[in-house]
């Protein structure tokens, strides 16, 4: 749709402006340039109207993007209100990822208010204007002492959230409405199965049943798809049952097959490593004064919504899609593409998403709910259960990570990092085989991220290889700096107690970043003096720290409390951080407050093997997330150095586990080399 | 068949009568702020409250529930549309991310604190240990409830 399209009619003014900068991965992430760009922010009879062109997912994007047009606009807040567009509404912007909503919006949204400010006071009430790019010290915005922006606000849909009237997309009721599912052979979508027999007749005497529908386009990858669509949810489990098909599927793995794909040491006998983070040459003769392995399983993101949709056709063929996914554009491309629809006739409506973290990126749900509506002529609401999230979703990928170091004089001289992955931008339940090979000769900067090492160290050498695995990976929180911050400060810890000194002095030592020196000492500073040891238990503390994607920097503080038994129990969390200018204090704590327990999740917790050639665990009994009773006093401190705002939502993630294993090896003597810990491995022996 | 929900009695059609409390309450009765999480009983994000006790609706057969008092979230406001002390301490401490298991978090604190006014820090973590959150929202929640604690102190 051409930007002309969205100028208002009379009597109101809108301001267009250039949002994002282009990052070229796949599934393709759309961009937005001037010539397509929108106005986001227009004015009427004394009201403002801002069109969200984020997805809401927690991280309340909403409320900061209103903090920063209303502090320029110099209106209150209830002048201003919210809205989230259909696809139909808007021009194109990136998918919500990479903790980049304040960074890449924040200023293109005041320079737009800005100009909307100015041509308003010089009594301009109609028409576009193009904004200008000004700079941040000329926006109100962002300076000190606003009366929004630097504090804390109402959450935008706070009170329709606690009062259950905030809308996820499988609230969306309509008449008519059907409900669908796709069911598909027990094994990963990556084997090749297809339907060998069912029970037809007994299904369609289901009380409820509408419809069998077999399309080739609700195939998942090498996995057939038969869709069946009934009158209640409920009916859906009995049809399930009562079709009783049978699947005829080609090949076998299990766990043993994947930790070999991935296996560090397989790889250093092979010497293949073929993408390369840093590239110094290295001896690669021993000794080593730390030579060190650590092995990270796959991991789901286990939001608490399953991902949903829900498909309209209306009478003339145009389809209403409603999505709670990350990118509502990709959704429309895909959707488009497969249906053999124009672009212009199916809106796509995004929604508040209840969880996502990196997984609600790509075309699934959507994709079923269409095919499914299209053969019913009834709108569909699709939602996957727990056991096909777990089963059919992609996964952090596991890694597996050998780190050798060489010391000179108690100072880091020779780093070497290798490690074993698969996919995370270029995954696998986006791209079939013969099409992920095509990118083979790029690195999958997805991987790679946060593999930099942030300290001083003559030579430095870190690699990679990647492997396709039979199950889904993808982009997860933090992508690879949660992994890779997980093994390098694991090492790091080594390093120091090989020097013998203190692991926050040998980081203070090292950091080549002031700003990361910075976090250290505020962490070390909040976190004080360690109480005293208790009786029959073992007290330790670990620090770690990281920068993410060169915007951002967080150090953490993890104390820890393990029994004679092994039993332990993480006691405190500190974590100081520094994301540049920041909008929202409570909100940039609250992503803080997320990192810290998805850290936790990472060292106690976080991991799926696979079982009979498909993801074993099926349910969060045999997948468990950190509960209420874990999570330890969360103590954040915002270090604010001003600059441009960086980003929140994935830092800490970079270094709270590795300072949750710190905190272990420094109470019990034990350095955890495979996660999630496994603390059998801290029982004390009678001989110690 | 019939159920009340929220002080207000509903007819339930035969369509759906074979199905849980949650699929009625949310597709049949258009109550849509439960939600579905896992369909096991393990989240919690379908905790409603029946006869004042915190109950998952996703195993619960709707017919099982015909002499019970059904109370969801949407039922929590005053019919001023005041809001019950709970949602106001979740207001007041910001608890929300992303929101989706937050209906079940409030309904599991409402019938909590009718049980016990003022509960232990220790006495909240078990009663909640089984409303999942994977936000992390879990130091706000507790923040929450002794907010609540706080807000319900000499109210009838």
């Amino acid at each position: 749709m051409k930007r002309r399209a969205f100028l208002q009619a009379g009597g109101a003014l809108s301001v267009a402006f250039l949002a994002g900068c282009a990052l070229p991965v796949i599934p393709k992430r759309p961009v937005a340039g001037y010539e397509d760009a929108l106005g986001w922010v227009r004015h009427r009879e004394g009201r403002y109207e801002l069109l969200l062109p984020r997805v809401e997912m927690g991280q309340n994007i909403g409320t900061a993007l209103k903090q920063v047009a209303c502090e320029e606009l110099g209106i209150g807040w209830d002048q201003l209100t919210l809205r989230l567009p259909h696809t139909g509404e808007m021009a194109r912007v990136r998918a919500t990822v990479g903790s980049e909503s304040v960074k890449d919006f924040a200023l293109p949204l005041a320079q737009a208010c800005a100009t909307l400010r100015e041509a308003l006071a010089a009594g301009h009430t109609r028409g576009e204007r193009m904004a200008e790019p000004r700079p941040m010290d000329q926006l109100r915005a962002f300076q000190p002492g606003g009366r929004h922006v630097g504090r804390a606000a109402p959450i935008e849909q706070g009170p329709a959230i606690v009062t259950g009237a905030a809308v996820y997309v499988a609230d969306v009721r309509l008449p008519g409405l059907l409900f669908g599912r796709v069911l598909r052979a027990p094994v990963s979508a990556e084997r090749v199965s297809t339907l060998g027999a069912m029970n037809e007749a007994a299904a369609r005497a289901v009380k409820g049943f509408v419809a069998l529908v077999r399309d080739e386009r609700l195939r998942q990858a090498s996995s057939e798809g038969v869709g069946i669509v009934a009158r209640t949810p409920g009916a859906l489990d009995r049809i399930e049952a009562a079709l009783e098909a049978r699947w005829l599927s080609q090949g076998s793995f299990g766990q043993a097959e994947i930790d070999h794909l991935v296996d560090v040491d397989r790889h250093l006998a092979d010497g293949g490593f073929k993408y390369r983070v840093h590239e110094d040459a290295i001896d690669a003769q021993g000794p080593w004064d730390v030579d060190l392995r650590i092995d990270i399983p796959l991991a789901a993101h286990a939001p608490i919504q399953p991902r949903a949709a829900v498909a309209a056709f209306d009478a003339e063929g145009g389809l209403d899609l409603w999505v709670g996914s990350q990118d509502v554009y990709y959704q429309r491309d895909v959707v488009c593409k497969s249906l053999g629809l124009d672009e212009d006739r199916v809106r796509v409506h995004g929604s508040r998403v209840g969880g996502a973290f990196g997984g609600k990126t790509i075309c699934t749900v959507e994709l079923e709910a269409a095919v499914l509506a299209q053969a019913v002529r009834q709108p569909v609401k699709l939602q996957w259960t727990r056991a096909q999230e777990f089963r059919q979703g992609f996964h952090r990928p596991p890694s597996s990570h050998r780190i050798r170091v060489r010391l000179r004089d108690g100072q880091l001289d020779q780093w070497w990092h290798v490690f074993g992955s698969s996919h995370i931008l270029f995954t696998n339940a986006g791209l079939p085989g013969w099409m992920q090979r095509l990118t083979d000769f790029v690195t999958d900067a997805g991987v790679a991220r946060g593999a930099q090492l942030p300290y001083r160290c003559a030579r430095k050498r870190a690699e990679f290889a990647l492997n396709r695995l039979p199950v889904f990976t993808g982009p997860w929180r933090g992508l690879g700096a949660g992994p890779n911050g997980l093994a390098m400060e694991s090492a790091i810890d080594e390093c120091a107690r090989h020097a013998g000194v203190d692991p926050l002095a040998f980081r203070l030592r090292h950091a080549e970043d002031p700003r990361l020196a910075r976090v250290l000492r505020a962490a070390e500073a909040r976190a004080g003096a360690l109480p005293p040891d208790a009786p029959g238990l073992r007290r330790g503390r670990g620090v770690a720290c990281g920068i993410y994607k060169q915007l951002s920097y967080v150090a953490v503080v993890a104390e820890v409390v393990v029994d004679a038994r092994g039993q332990l129990r993480v006691a405190r969390l500190v974590c100081a951080h520094d994301c540049g200018t920041v909008i929202n204090p409570d909100q940039v704590r609250a992503q803080c407050e997320g990192n810290l327990v998805w850290g936790l999740g990472m060292a106690l917790s976080d991991r799926l093997t696979a079982v009979d050639s498909r993801i074993g665990p099926g349910s969060f009994a045999e997948a468990p997330i950190p509960s209420l009773d874990q999570i330890p006093p969360l103590e954040v401190v915002l270090v604010e150095a001003g600059g441009a705002p960086g980003g929140a939502g994935e830092t800490a993630i970079v270094a709270t586990a590795a300072a949750i294993a710190n905190a272990v090896r420094e109470a019990t003597g034990v350095r955890i080399q495979r996660f999630p810990i496994d603390t059998g491995l801290l029982a004390q022996t009678t001989t110690t | 068949m019939n159920i009340l929900v929220n002080r207000q009695r509903f007819h339930i059609h035969p369509d759906w009568q074979d199905e849980t409390l949650l699929a009625v309450l949310r597709e049949h009765l258009g109550l849509v702020g439960t939600k579905f999480g896992c369909g096991m009983g393990q989240c919690g994000a379908c905790t409603v409250l029946l006869d004042g006790q915190a109950q998952r609706s996703c195993l619960l057969p709707v017919s099982a529930v015909q002499n019970q008092a059904v109370e969801t979230i949407e039922g929590l406001a005053g019919r001023d549309g005041g809001l019950h002390p709970v949602q106001q301490a979740w207001l007041d401490e910001c608890v929300p991310q992303c929101g989706y298991c937050q209906a079940g978090q409030i309904m599991a604190t409402v019938a909590l604190l009718r049980q016990d006014p003022a509960p232990s820090p220790a006495r909240v973590d078990e009663a909640l240990a089984g409303n999942l959150c994977r936000c992390g929202t879990q130091q706000r929640i507790r923040a929450g409830v002794q907010r609540a604690v706080v807000l319900q102190r000499g109210r009838p």
